[in-house]
């Protein structure tokens, strides 16, 4: 007993004791998210009325490629993915490096200010960007106080404006959020390096692209990632905000599962396969962008 | 090493969504243990039926009208049973709808209250899906000739009764009498008319105060259903196939809809809070809803004695058009969790199925108006109302009720419903009605197979 101890070896035993300290974890892991993720994926291959379900193999996956609304929410989720991503981190950038400068007064407030929409639930922001935008909402009103506009846009009643409200929303409620990460990075880098490059001439423009961008990259990336993923699985904002009109305009993914288990005729089945096809999406997003971006 | 990390929490970010999904409704069968965590903080809750015993526990979700009317009708039956008592939980739809998505999909039923309110659209849906959670009430007792039959058609499913019929949804045409005036009519003219006929007050209307007739929200067929129902039609065949692109009243009702869009009869707005401004707002002379709008279209307390109603335009040349129809209502259920089914339905059948008084009672404070045919001819039924002109809008509306035709709901309604609004919003902006009205019976199709 003794000797068997011994030739267990420090590092062993303290493996050892590491692993048994993550057990807890790991299990309830294993039981709150693995376990559901494999009954799900088994539940992907069965379809069936109610909880009467039988194994039809592939059919959910290939039924999918004939589902007009799942195809005009997928393309949704990428035109937003498209459009809305870059603009937003290349906001939280900008923002960023100009808040970390010393000689900025007020830079608590500013990062304050910025990062608070973050903290504003996803439903109140949805119902108050919907205001904002109705026909006799606050915008039109200001358009045509100010003289731009003659007549009220109807913003959500249109496809394309209800897509760049969706867009507009987004940005503001993310773009501080991600400027806190890059706020974060920029704490890495020294100040002597800004200094150095302003002695030997170069422009404000030519630090943030010859020095910001390249030693954010870790963050840029993980940033990119995690919009990626928030984006395709987008829900929030297609239900209250648009409510996925007009004319499944700006229906999301997400939304359409939900109404497939539990507004319409329940097709759990269908239902899981979709969020599975969501999750292979953003697997290979990220893939990529890590092959492409993570270069060490 | 890295890479395969950040991979993996990509991974498991992502399948939470997918674990969402299932994660509320476990597999198809026996096994519940999956959704533990869901359950385990309803099994504790009082959600429970009672075993035995005199309480029997209800889900429904409006305070100021349909738990009013259970309190009150707790109240009416412990007369008779002094140690009766209800346990009412509030639920929105929304939830009681998933909940019982939830209970039924993982077989485990015990979740379930004794009774549940149901919307009648969804009634059909849920029985075909879940069979198992609906008791039948057919010989039960229930005296279902005393309803409007249109009403009780929505919970009857292959000849069996499945549901308590309560609250009213009969289509009525609200509409402000003194803007009405300035144009040179009144509200007779808008009585037994037709939709064209309709259209052609509304252009005069418009040209002469600048006030649109009615509002709607985008992409909301409700009008476009009350139409159908008008006709006794519905967007599904008796056999249960969808009725679509060869539905002349769907046409007619879709054609309707784009020239009063186009004409400016008619205003659509985005949300619902903003179609109820509409009218108390006064920037609209009237709408066309379910009675229950008649809630909201009091609030504008500045309007009292400016408004006034009948019944809805008729479709033109289509066979079985009538002035009158339906939009929204719900119904009451028992579950088969139901420890105490007698004592359920001895409770419904002697208030919700059986008291005038019980009507009466709830009428002036909830508005909730009976599809219950006696209570119609009780006195406060009769009671003028001071805010629609003195006109006796209770009665005119129960009188509605009982002539409105019956129609298939189906099963996959909320489906047919969403594909037809999509068709209604292109339309609307340009698009070719047939080859719409293709595509969304084509939608419908796909989302019914299996």
């Amino acid at each position: 007993m003794k000797s068997k101890k011994k030739s267990m070896g420090l590092s062993k035993r303290r493996n050892l004791i590491g692993w048994i300290f993550l057990l807890p974890a790991v299990l309830l892991i294993c039981g709150m998210s693995f376990y559901p993720m494999i009954r799900a994926l088994v539940l992907s291959f069965r379809t069936g009325v109610g909880a009467n379900m039988k194994f039809t193999g592939f059919y959910n996956y290939i039924r999918m490629l004939q589902d007009k609304v799942f195809i005009q929410a997928l393309f949704n989720n990428f035109f937003y993915l498209i459009i809305q991503v870059p603009i937003m981190l290349l906001l939280a950038l900008v923002l960023a490096s100009m808040l970390n400068d010393k000689d900025v007064k007020f830079k608590g407030l500013f990062r304050t200010a910025i990062f608070l929409p973050c903290a504003t639930s996803l439903v109140s922001y949805a119902i108050i960007f919907r205001a904002l935008f109705a026909l006799d909402g606050f915008i039109n009103t200001m358009l045509i106080k100010i003289g731009i506009l003659d007549v009220p846009i109807n913003w959500l009643g249109n496809a394309q404006t209800a897509k760049t409200v969706i867009i507009l929303a987004l940005i503001w409620r993310w773009t501080g959020y991600n400027m806190v990460f890059y706020l974060a990075g920029l704490q890495n880098i020294e100040y002597s390096i800004y200094e150095a490059a302003e002695i030997d001439g170069a422009s404000p423009f030519h630090q943030f692209g010859r020095i910001t961008i390249p030693l954010l990259k870790p963050m840029i990336l993980l940033t990119a990632i995690m919009s990626t993923n928030g984006t395709l699985q987008l829900f929030d904002e297609s239900v209250n905000l648009t409510n996925g009109g007009p004319a499944n305009a700006t229906i999301t993914m997400s939304h359409y599962i939900y109404k497939m288990s539990f507004e319409y005729s329940p097709n759990f089945g269908y239902s899981t396969a979709m969020s599975f096809v969501v999750l292979i999406l953003v697997a290979v997003l990220a893939f990529i962008q890590m092959k492409t971006g993570d270069k060490r | 090493m890295k890479k395969v990390l950040s991979i993996l929490l990509v991974l498991v970010m992502a399948a939470s969504l997918a674990a969402c999904v299932t994660g509320k409704n476990g597999n198809s069968g026996n096994t519940v243990d999956n959704n533990s965590a869901d359950n385990g903080g309803t099994a504790n809750a009082p959600a429970n039926t009672s075993e035995g015993g005199n309480t029997l526990t209800v889900w429904c979700w409006d305070p100021a009208f349909n738990i009013y009317a259970m309190q009150e009708a707790e109240k009416v039956y412990q007369k008779t049973n002094p140690d009766f008592k209800l346990n009412i939980i509030e639920t929105p739809w929304e939830d009681v709808q998933t909940k019982i998505t939830t209970a039924a999909s993982s077989g485990d039923l015990s979740t379930l209250p004794d009774i549940f309110l149901m919307q009648d659209n969804a009634f059909q849906k849920n029985y075909i899906n879940f069979p198992e959670v609906f008791t039948d009430l057919t010989d039960s007792g229930i005296d279902y000739d005393s309803f409007a039959q249109a009403k009780a058609a929505y919970s009857v499913i292959d000849g069996k009764n499945y549901g308590v019929p309560f609250d009213n949804g009969t289509g009525i045409d609200c509409l402000r009498t003194d803007i009405l005036k300035q144009a040179g009519y009144t509200i007779d003219d808008f009585k037994d008319i037709t939709w064209d006929r309709y259209i052609e007050i509304g252009k005069d209307v418009l040209a002469k105060t600048k006030m649109p007739l009615l509002s709607s929200q985008a992409g909301s067929p409700d009008l476009i259903m009350e139409m159908l129902q008008s006709c006794g039609q519905s967007l599904f065949k008796e056999d249960g196939s969808p009725n679509i692109v060869e539905n002349q009243a769907l046409t007619e009702a879709i054609n309707v809809y784009t020239t009063m869009v186009k004409e400016g009869i008619l205003v659509e707005v985005n949300d619902w809070d903003q179609y109820v401004g509409t009218f108390t707002n006064g920037t609209v002379a009237g709408t066309i809803n379910g009675c229950w709008i008649l809630a909201s279209i009091q609030t504008a307390a500045d309007q009292s004695g400016k408004w006034a109603l009948t019944n809805v335009p008729s479709l033109k040349d289509i066979s079985n058009a009538t002035n009158y129809t339906n939009n929204g209502g719900s119904s009451w259920g028992i579950s088969t969790n139901c420890k105490n089914v007698d004592l359920a339905v001895d409770f419904l059948s002697k208030t919700f199925a059986g008291s005038v008084e019980f009507y009466e009672t709830i009428l002036p404070s909830s508005g909730a108006l009976a599809t219950y045919l006696p209570a119609g001819k009780s006195e406060v039924y009769a009671q003028p109302s001071e805010f629609f002109g003195g006109q006796k809008v209770y009665a005119d509306i129960t009188e509605f009720a009982g002539k409105v035709p019956s129609n298939i709901t189906g099963v996959y309604y909320y489906e047919a419903r969403d594909a037809v609004g999509t068709a209604m919003t292109n339309v609307v902006s340009g698009a070719d009605l047939e080859s719409e009205l293709k595509n969304a019976e084509d939608t419908v199709k796909f989302q019914m197979g299996q």
